[in-house]
């Protein structure tokens, strides 16, 4: 009688011990939910659009690949992604030997879609003929658009 | 001697230009500006054409003095960069 309730003292002490121990055990560790980081969107030209004027948005108002000699001649550019510098170029050129009428640069730190907008204008009138603007992102000739001035 | 049915070129030197962006600008430098030397140009017509202000040529140079030795004497095609415009 005394071996057998021994045997269940111990018995009941052990399940409280390995009870207790049980419940020191640490939780598993919760599944990693892997995340993906959005992959910046590279920096690039996605619209070259030509006309007379620009709205507050830089966008062209009047999008016309025909001008009078007056005109101030824009051109704008949309584009889209992220870097910490990017620079666009405009190169104007007139007629089939491509003579050089101005080219300007524009540093940009884009953060997502952006427009930007060159113009150029000649007080004295612009010649009549065909031109074309040339239109690079980082050094890399993005569009090329075909204009005309008339008289 | 001029051929009479020889066409010149037209003169582009009067031509001004500009640009804006809604995008920012780097830090490091708000715009970097460049303008590209044509026929007839000179520092002083540059800085009339860039900043209205002819006398303002000593700051074209200023900038440019790694490639313009000489202020009288720049070249179509150079490429100039523009200090602050």
């Amino acid at each position: 009688m005394r071996t057998h309730r021994s045997a269940v003292l111990f018995a009941l002490l052990a399940a409280v011990s390995f009870g207790a121990c049980a419940k020191k055990e640490p939780p598993p560790p919760p599944t990693p939910v892997p995340t993906v980081a959005p992959t910046p969107v590279p920096f690039k030209v996605t619209a070259v659009d030509l006309g007379k004027s620009i709205g507050d948005d830089r966008r062209i108002k009047d999008a016309t690949a025909v001008f009078g000699p007056k005109d101030t001649i824009f051109v704008a550019i949309s584009t889209e992604g992220v870097a910490p510098k990017a620079t666009l170029k405009a190169r104007w050129t007139y007629g089939a030997k491509g003579q050089l009428v101005n080219e300007e640069t524009r540093d940009l730190a884009p953060t997502g879609p952006a427009v930007t907008e060159f113009h150029i204008a000649k007080p004295s009138g612009w010649p009549a003929g065909k031109y074309n603007v040339e239109v690079s992102a980082d050094g890399n000739v993005a569009a090329t658009k075909e204009f005309e001035v008339r008289k | 001697m001029t051929l009479p049915d020889e066409k010149k070129e037209p003169d582009f030197s009067d031509v001004v230009s500009g640009s804006s962006t809604t995008a920012p600008a780097p830090k490091e430098q708000a715009v970097t500006r460049t303008y590209t030397v044509v026929g007839g140009d000179s520092l002083s017509k540059i800085a009339k054409k860039i900043y209205g202000n002819a006398g303002r040529w000593k700051e074209i140079w200023e900038a440019n003095k790694d490639q313009i030795k000489n202020p009288d004497l720049i070249h179509p095609g150079q490429v100039l960069k523009i200090p602050g415009a």
